[in-house]
């Protein structure tokens, strides 16, 4: 039986490095658990013989970029075309309506394609961190299909994204303010110099750098100035001079021509701005329910000394004692992403190359790739929980314990399945044949070491007892090997499997 | 000797295997809903009375004008060159006004006074991306603001139903594998989603065992633990039981084979089934007419009108018709004018239709002004909260301005 766990270290000594002892097993599964998708044996032997803060290193090193989709092409040439359309005169509607729909069918090709290119590039365990913390940024500096339309910008914004995720958060804030994405989320792109649109401005402030009610309306409408004239040509940023409102503004206490940049600089002055990106981390790798203020006080205050660094932040935060605080262990609900990578890693299977084998599967359990419900991104938590995205959760493993998965393919997923097999091994699902090589041992034994291998936490007392009845009903054969695969769905369909 | 079943399916059924209410009450957190509360109440309380509102989606933006027709008005036929109506062929209702022909099956409804609409409904800067229009309607936001919790997600947030563990109940259910954001609640609240699937997933014997077993959280696990399996049990308890009810399920009037119809369908056996859930959600998709939408639109309102009418006559005659409050909406109307493709493209404020026995049927709220400048869209005159405050304060007995973040006067339909 779990005793209750020890009371939290004090805020002042809460984020001090984990003394080396307190690094075993125990901390290293858990600090993988959190940060990338899975925690096989092999890679918690590696982390505890390499020490908690050589992990913490090489866990946070910046991934290359996932391979950029052919589809792409074809979505550039349409996008060439349907400009070449709109100047030539004469084009029959029907014709021009053909080429829209055209046009639509290949942004969603590209969207899929992106997709599947993130997910195989995330399933990969040296990447996964990374991509998974990439991911926390890209909720944070947030934009959407829907508003942007366009999947080369969101590649494009992702990729600012990974470039600019261990250096100086007010650097990243700059580039998010450039990038033809956010341009266009956020309404950058129609900003006027007459005219200008507060959108980004009002959320720079409160989703990106300080928080709800730690600026003015007059803050926002004077930040807006200074963004007028940013603008995209293509997947590029330019700065049109004559849009640009270069007048006096004045906000949080100063006055000057400020332009966009000095703007993002004098909010990283205000003590808020120590605060958002820090609770916003412990929120989504650490615990749900926030910790009391002087904990976030402290990791706040150490940032912002490291001039907002955030791989300093990232390397205090998971290298801390109160990270590795045993009451911590498996408290947080996997996002569905989380819960996809995860079971792939787990299972030893390939990311389907055809989007029918994993994107509906998300979209269901509430996370389609880039398609955030708003600009303030997934709440998450509790709330990645219901019913609905539940029994997604249940058909997401039915289809990855499909005995017949290439039965129900249609040609063009065959054919991208042959093209993948011809780079390298494409395992779908787990098939029977799986469960053989230990079919002999104890039930009680296989139970145990399944779980120990899957779960953060430990199942309830009595659970391999039952497994064990469960499965020595069976003789050996296929009859048993059945059983073990419906033991090992079980226990991805725990409640203890759902958490990290 | 049979083991009991580990995961009761009915009410009866845990019963029978000798579990007596006091012990229940200890380990009330991991119970079925529906037990846990009525051995708190001591006796099942069959929540017969409790209105319940029926919300009907129409995605893809409705066309208004096409729908509420204003065929003696010259603007119309002006700005709807190849799609108007004439007088001839709409069903007249007011001077002036009339119906989609396609709509005929709700003519008995309108007769009886079983059947409102809500003229030229929407909101100020109106949004024209379906995204974010929707996004407006669920979330009844402002349209430059976000927000991440649906209207009647914070209905259920603001209010409790009932007993103590009546939250456990679905407050929603909805038919469809997603959630739909309108019931998106800021903390978790219990909805059901009924898909195709259901009822053919059950579990059984020992596997059925191993699943409960994985279900017993330890009280000092951490309390996303507990969560989960009390949200999965419940989840289980209550897809065993809507399926039963859906497969056993006699209506009073005979649906139509399409998917909508027997969405209502469903919703009638659950509404007649006593649950104690109060809202349902129900899509009919499709609307967005951009081309060639004369036969598209008939087609969409025929299959709307059927399935709405079938839905009422069921209820009626099983007496439920005046508990039950329908009601649509759609992202946005068309625009005015029609496009050069014989459709129409993503307008503004459109009429969304009120049913039921216990409303004032006719119409209600003021027709769009169709005196346009060229490029123009009507200006909406009813604000949709204005709907939306008349179903939380009339309907479902809710305080409207906590819900909706601002004081919005209810309409007179109820």
């Amino acid at each position: 039986m779990p005793a209750s766990p020890p009371p939290l270290p004090p805020p002042r000594t809460a984020w001090e490095p984990l003394p080396p002892e307190a690094w075993t097993a125990a901390t290293a599964r858990h600090l993988l658990h959190r940060t990338g998708y899975a925690a096989p044996p092999s890679q918690i032997e590696r982390a505890v013989r390499e020490g908690l803060a050589t992990t913490v290193a090489r866990l946070f090193r910046p991934s290359p970029t996932p391979e950029r989709p052919d589809s792409f092409g074809r979505l550039d040439d349409l996008r060439a075309e349907v400009l070449a359309a709109a100047r030539a005169h004469g084009m029959s509607p029907e014709a021009r309506r053909d080429l829209q729909r055209e046009l639509r069918q290949a942004r969603n090709t590209a969207h899929q394609d992106f997709s599947l290119s993130w997910l195989r590039h995330a399933a990969d365990p040296k990447h996964s961190a990374y991509e998974k913390f990439i991911l926390f940024l890209a909720n944070i500096l947030v934009v959407g299909l829907d508003g942007v339309r366009d999947p080369i910008l969101l590649h494009r914004h992702h990729q600012i994204l990974r470039e600019g995720g261990l250096g100086p958060y007010p650097d990243l804030c700059k580039a998010v303010s450039r990038s033809p994405a956010m341009l266009e989320y956020l309404d950058l792109q129609r900003s006027r110099r007459e005219n200008p649109n507060e959108n980004f401005a009002r959320e720079l402030f409160e989703l990106f750098i300080l928080g709800e009610g730690r600026y003015s309306e007059e803050e926002v409408r004077e930040a807006a100035r200074a963004f007028t004239g940013y603008r995209r040509r293509g997947e590029d940023f330019f700065f049109a001079r004559g849009q640009h409102d270069s007048g006096s503004k004045t906000l949080f206490g100063h006055t000057g021509s400020f332009d966009g940049d000095q703007v993002i600089d004098l909010a990283f002055q205000q003590p808020a701005a120590r605060l958002l990106l820090p609770s916003r981390l412990i929120r989504e790798f650490l615990s749900e329910d926030p910790l009391p203020a002087p904990y976030l006080e402290e990791l706040g205050n150490h940032w912002a000394a490291q001039d907002f660094r955030i791989e300093a932040l990232l390397h205090r935060f998971f290298s801390s004692r109160i990270f590795h605080h045993p009451g911590h262990r498996g408290a947080l609900i996997k996002s569905p992403i989380h819960f996809y990578l995860g079971l792939i890693q787990d299972l030893h299977l390939q990311v389907a190359p055809f989007p029918r084998g994993s994107l509906p599967f998300l979209r269901q359990m509430g996370q389609p790739f880039f398609e955030p419900p708003n600009v303030r991104g997934w709440v998450g938590g509790r709330l990645w929980i219901n019913a609905s995205t539940l029994a997604a959760r249940r058909s997401l493993v039915d289809f990855l314990f499909r005995e017949d998965p290439e039965a129900v393919l249609n040609a063009d997923e065959a054919a991208a399945l042959d093209a993948a097999r011809r780079q390298g091994p494409v395992l779908l699902t787990v098939g029977p044949q799986r469960f053989a090589t230990f079919a002999e041992l104890p039930g009680e034994m296989i139970a145990t070491r399944l779980a120990t291998r899957l779960l953060p936490l430990d199942p309830p007392a009595g659970f391999a007892a039952a497994a064990a009845a469960f499965l020595d009903q069976a003789p050996a054969g296929p009859e048993r090997n059945r059983r073990l695969a419906l033991l090992a769905r079980r226990i991805l369909l725990s409640p203890h499997y759902q958490l990290c | 000797m049979n083991a009991p079943p580990v995961l009761p399916s009915t009410r009866r059924e845990f019963l029978r295997h000798g579990l007596r209410g006091a012990g229940l009450l200890a380990f009330s957190r991991h119970l079925p809903w529906f037990l846990a509360a009525s051995t708190l109440r001591g006796a099942p309380r069959p929540e017969k009375d409790r209105s319940v509102l029926v919300l009907v989606q129409l995605a893809g933006g409705n066309d208004g004008l096409n729908t509420l027709i204003p065929f003696d008005n010259d603007h119309y036929h002006r700005l709807r060159p190849t799609l108007a109506l004439r007088s001839s062929e709409v069903l007249p209702l007011a001077d002036g006004l009339g119906l989609h022909p396609a709509l005929a099956p709700l003519q008995p409804l309108l007769d009886a006074g079983h059947l409102g609409l809500v003229q030229n409904v929407g909101y100020p800067n109106p949004n024209r991306s379906h995204f974010r229009a929707m996004e407006i309607w669920e979330t009844a936001a402002e349209s430059d603001h976000a927000l991440s919790t649906g209207w009647l997600g914070r209905y259920f947030d603001n209010t409790c139903s009932g007993g103590p563990h009546d939250e456990r109940a679905p407050r929603g259910i909805h038919f469809g594998a997603e959630l739909p954001p309108s019931l998106q609640a800021s903390r978790p609240q219990a909805t059901f989603g009924v898909t195709p699937a259901i009822g053919r997933r059950g579990l059984r014997g020992p596997e059925r065992r191993l699943a409960k077993n994985l279900l017993e959280a330890h009280p000092a696990a951490p309390a996303n633990l507990g969560f989960l399996s009390h949200t999965m049990m419940d989840a289980l308890v209550t897809e065993e039981r809507v399926g039963r009810i859906l497969s056993r399920y006699r209506p009073d009037a005979d649906y139509p084979a399409n998917r909508f119809a027997q969405a209502l369908r469903g919703v009638a056996a659950l509404i007649l089934a006593d649950l104690p859930t109060r809202v349902y959600f129900v899509s009919l998709g499709g609307f967005d007419t951009h081309s060639n939408q004369a036969a598209t639109h008939a087609r969409l309102l025929s299959t709307f009108a059927a399935g709405m009418h079938a839905f009422q006559h069921d209820l009626r005659r099983q007496k439920a018709g005046d508990r039950v409050l329908t009601m649509t909406f759609s992202e946005f109307g068309r625009r005015a004018a029609e496009n050069h493709s014989a459709g129409t493209d993503h307008g503004t404020a459109a009429p969304l239709f009120v049913m039921g026995e216990s409303l004032r049927g006719g119409l209600h709220g003021h027709p769009p002004d169709l005196d346009l400048p060229p490029g123009a869209d009507p200006v909406h005159s009813t604000d949709f909260r204005c709907v939306y405050a008349t179903v939380l304060e009339r309907w479902l007995g809710c305080p409207a301005t906590p819900v909706l973040g601002g004081a919005f006067t209810p309409l007179d339909f109820l």
